[in-house]
């Protein structure tokens, strides 16, 4: 008995990382978000599952062999789609969850009471993860007797199985210990999630994207992308799939997973070392009244420019007001002389960032590609479209959380003004990527790459999207309380109607061939679909007046200008119609 | 000024104000209190035409709430129990933010923004970030912000909360230079001690309803609280209780030590008359002392201490 007691205290996690990790998983069984998170975790997954097994499994064929050979390939495709829907999904959901891991402490300022006490920095960061990561295993957990059965049909070998889940699982703790790190920085937790999302497009998602549009071969040419995809958990689940799905490319690229999850996990340790260094540093910041990393860095600029008032009275720059005041705040930039050298820096890495996302096709030669331009396009539209969303959706919740909206109800400003000027500041938040957009497809236009109505196309295509999400993001940002839940809803609502809905479209059309309509008509709508046959069609290659390749059939470019004009009419309709309703509710739950 | 109807507002179940009926003077400086969640701070949202009313109705200089709501706003200045700031702007910018917000041309906002910092002692914090102000001046300059478009109303919920006492004294200070401009207060507070120098009238509000409104010597007669007159006259202390004694308005004389003690049965002027009696007979006084009602205690009286 007693030793059974001590054996279980001594792999007690509470004895670890301290009362954190029993606080924050009592707190997370209390939180009805969490539940809903997982809930929909296992809807999509029975839901993609039951899609696949529908589209890959013939139950009209009697024969035995036929049967066992297409169970196989429906085994394959079962398990390649639920390691990728794991691989992605718990991911967002471990961005999210640890995107207020900090800044909550942050927030009410219970950071500062915790090292007050004990608790050392190290229990605080590893008891936030774990505590997390937990509950993210347990999802991860809920598939394993599925894998087990589905493998029973054969043909994936357990290797997959095992490497997948444990790629799976070190790329989790890398991306939330990147969000916790990010959530020491701002109590918004918005912020957090784009930084870490921003982050991994630029460390992972732009090379996968370019590289795995790439032959097998061609990899193993380059000794730079050898060493990218140690590095690269998506490209590492890309090339053990092909490879699980070919067999025969087995040997032809020399690649570990096990080295990769060692990379993984010791840049994961950078991170949460910085991550432990920083906690303690931000609770002193605190204790002397600054909230966030920002607020420091502006609390340092004022006292330092206090200074210098008393020295030269001019030297410190007031802004005027100028035209509609709320158009003049969403417009203001926030960037004071001292904060520009910080600033600059990090265009300078952005632009590094960019000159090395295109010095990829330039080697590779791909630029006379149709697909290298529709991954640009498609990367810059999803920037802007992310933006937009998440700037839409902040906008009233922010000022909500900051209690200034009251403030801004009581002055003499009418709603539509001030919608006007919130609408204004999410477009020229977002200005900076669409303007890359604009840049790329002028510049490919000059160079003979794109043909000339694309720009007409897509400006079109854009507007539309701006003003429907735009409208939407302003409708959840009047509605709910929380940033954070706008934000989220906002980007649920474009990933499920531009995201899920056509891919399980497609799935079901090709179950039940009676979909096949339903889904070419919605897939004319999506604008990443859009974007894509004007991209194609406008490829020089081509003739200037060659038929656009539309899901449901070939149309002229009239047409096509037609059919885009309409479909952005009728989000802008939609958009506008949110924009209405969130304008009525501006009065509405203001505290 | 400001007058409510049978004014009610319903959180769900929950009736957070209840045919409040109140009407505050031009000019005066309104102390309304209650213990939390007594319908206090909705109360001034709805006046401030945040929020809207679920019966009733309440009236700015003449105008509805409820309807004229922009008319409303253009007359009333309203603070909130909390300090809403834009992190990202200066204490000049957040000021000239709010007179463009109320309509203010452009060529007069410098000479307005200035004239309020000046009367709200922040001109030095003026190249300031707003979020770098200590709690103090942050309340000035939510009380600067109300000013901007010279309102004739004010609506201060808690004003002086979390304020240092040197903090409070300078709020104080400014309230009543703001009287004196002639503006109308209305202003919500914990501090009782606080509301008692500079209310000219006090409103209780307890479950939403107001349990007493009118000055604080009306207090006295509605609560049944006996009016006292400690007096110390130089000699002759028996002839003094003799003659006070005799007074049909005195219920009481007690000989404390070197004091005498009156309690009358109604408190209107009792110091005069003590005094008058005692000069008339000759008798010197050394000192008069009406004893005083605090808020403190009229407030304990009337509620019970209960909220929804």
């Amino acid at each position: 008995m007693a030793l059974t007691s001590t054996f279980s205290n001594l792999f007690d996690p509470a004895r670890f990382f301290g009362p954190i990790f029993e606080k924050e998983l009592r707190v997370s069984s209390r939180r009805k978000r969490n539940y809903i998170t997982r809930f929909a975790y296992l809807v999509f997954l029975t839901g993609f599952l039951t899609v696949i097994w529908l589209d890959a499994v013939d139950f009209t064929v009697s024969s035995g062999t036929h049967v066992a050979s297409r169970l196989a390939q429906a085994g394959k495709q079962i398990i390649v789609t639920l390691v990728w829907f794991q691989f992605y999904a718990t991911q967002l959901v471990a961005i999210v969850m640890l995107s207020t891991a900090i800044s909550d402490e942050i927030y009410h300022r219970t950071l500062g009471v915790l090292m007050s006490t004990p608790i050392t920095g190290f229990q605080i960061v590893m008891g936030k993860l774990s505590s997390k990561l937990l509950q993210l295993i347990l999802l991860l957990g809920v598939s394993l007797p599925l894998l087990a059965v589905v493998r029973i049909f054969g043909g994936v070998p357990w290797d997959y199985i095992i490497s997948s889940l444990c790629m799976t699982l070190t790329a989790l703790i890398f991306v939330g210990s990147l969000s916790l790190f990010f959530s020491s920085f701002s109590r918004k937790t918005y912020v957090v999630i784009i930084l870490t999302l921003v982050t991994l497009v630029f460390l992972f998602g732009l090379p996968f994207m370019l590289m795995s549009r790439m032959p097998l071969r061609m990899l193993s040419r380059y000794t730079t992308p050898l060493a990218l995809y140690h590095a690269n958990p998506y490209l590492m689940l890309d090339i053990s799939t092909r490879i699980m799905l070919n067999p025969s490319l087995f040997g032809r690229i020399s690649f570990s997973w096990p080295i990769h999850c060692g990379i993984m996990l010791t840049a994961s340790a950078f991170i949460l070392i910085g991550c432990v260094l920083l906690v303690r540093r931000i609770a002193i910041a605190q204790a002397s009244g600054h909230l966030d990393a920002l607020a420091r860095l502006r609390h340092l600029k004022t006292m330092k420019s206090a200074d210098k008032t008393v020295a030269t009275p001019t030297n410190t720059r007031i802004r005027r007001v100028k035209g509609p005041p709320v158009v003049w705040k969403e417009l203001i930039s926030r960037i004071s002389s001292r904060e520009k050298l910080i600033v600059a820096v990090i265009i300078g890495l952005e632009a590094a960032m960019i000159v090395a996302m295109y010095l990829f096709p330039v080697v590779a030669n791909t630029f006379g590609w149709e697909e290298t331009h529709i991954i640009y396009i498609w990367i810059f539209m999803g920037l802007g479209m992310f933006s937009v969303t998440v700037f839409s959706s902040t906008c009233i919740t922010s000022e909500k959380e900051s209690r200034s909206w009251p403030l801004l109800l009581t002055t003499t400003l009418n709603d539509w003004q001030i919608l006007f000027g919130k609408f204004v500041g999410v477009l020229r938040r977002s200005m900076f990527v669409w303007l890359l957009l604009f840049f790329y497809v002028c510049v490919f236009w000059a160079f003979q790459y794109v043909g000339p109505l694309a720009l007409i196309h897509m400006i079109l295509i854009i507007a539309g999207t701006i003003i429907f999400l735009s409208g939407t993001g302003f409708y959840f940002s009047s509605r709910l309380k929380h940033t954070n839940e706008a934000v989220i809803t906002n980007i649920a609502l474009a990933v499920s109607i531009w995201g899920l809905l056509p891919f399980l479209l497609v799935l079901l059309a090709q179950a039940d061939r009676s979909m096949r309509d339903l889904r070419e008509y919605y897939l004319n709508v999506v604008p990443f679909v859009q974007a894509t046959a004007v991209m194609v069609a406008t490829d020089f290659s081509n003739s200037i007046w060659s038929s656009y390749d539309w899901p449901d059939h070939n149309r002229g470019p009239l047409e096509s200008t037609y059919l885009i004009l309409t479909v952005m009419l009728g989000y802008m309709f939609i958009g506008m119609l949110f924009a209405w309703c969130a304008k009525r509710r501006f009065r509405r739950d203001i505290f | 000024m400001i007058e409510t109807k049978n004014l009610t507002k319903n959180y769900g179940n929950l009736t957070a104000v209840d045919n409040l009926n109140l009407t505050i003077k031009d000019g005066d400086i309104f102390g309304f209190i209650g213990p939390n969640g007594a319908g206090k701070t909705t109360t001034m949202r709805i006046l401030v035409t945040l929020l809207e009313p679920f019966g009733g109705s309440a009236f700015i200089n003449g105008l509805n709430v409820a309807k004229e709501g922009k008319k409303v706003r253009r007359l009333v200045g309203y603070m909130p129990d909390f300090m809403g700031v834009y992190d990202d702007l200066k204490v000049f910018e957040y000021l000239e933010f709010f007179a463009a917000a109320f309509g203010i041309e452009r060529k007069k906002r410098k000479s307005i923004v200035e004239g309020v910092l000046e009367l709200t002692d922040l001109e030095s914090k003026k190249s300031a970030t707003v979020d770098s102000l200590s709690r103090g001046m942050q309340q000035r300059l939510g009380l600067a912000r109300v000013l901007i478009h010279d309102p004739k109303v004010l609506i201060l919920d808690e004003p002086a909360s979390g304020l240092d006492p040197r903090a409070r004294i300078e709020i104080r200070e400014l309230l009543r230079e703001l009287k004196r401009m002639g503006k109308t207060i209305m202003i919500s507070s914990h501090i009782l001690s606080e509301l008692e120098e500079i209310c000219d009238h006090v409103g209780i509000i307890e479950h939403g309803r107001l349990v007493f409104s009118g000055t604080l010597e009306e207090i006295r007669p509605r609560l049944g609280i006996e009016s006292k007159v400690r007096v110390m006259v130089a000699d002759h202390q028996e002839k003094a209780i003799e003659l006070l004694s005799a007074l049909p308005q005195v219920r009481q004389v007690q000989s404390l030590g070197g004091e005498i003690a009156v309690t009358f049965h109604e408190g209107k002027n009792a110091a005069g008359i003590v005094a008058r009696t005692l000069v008339n007979a000759g008798l010197d006084i050394i000192s008069i002392q009406p004893e005083r009602l605090k808020l403190d205690d009229a407030f304990l009286q009337l509620t019970k201490g209960v909220v929804h």
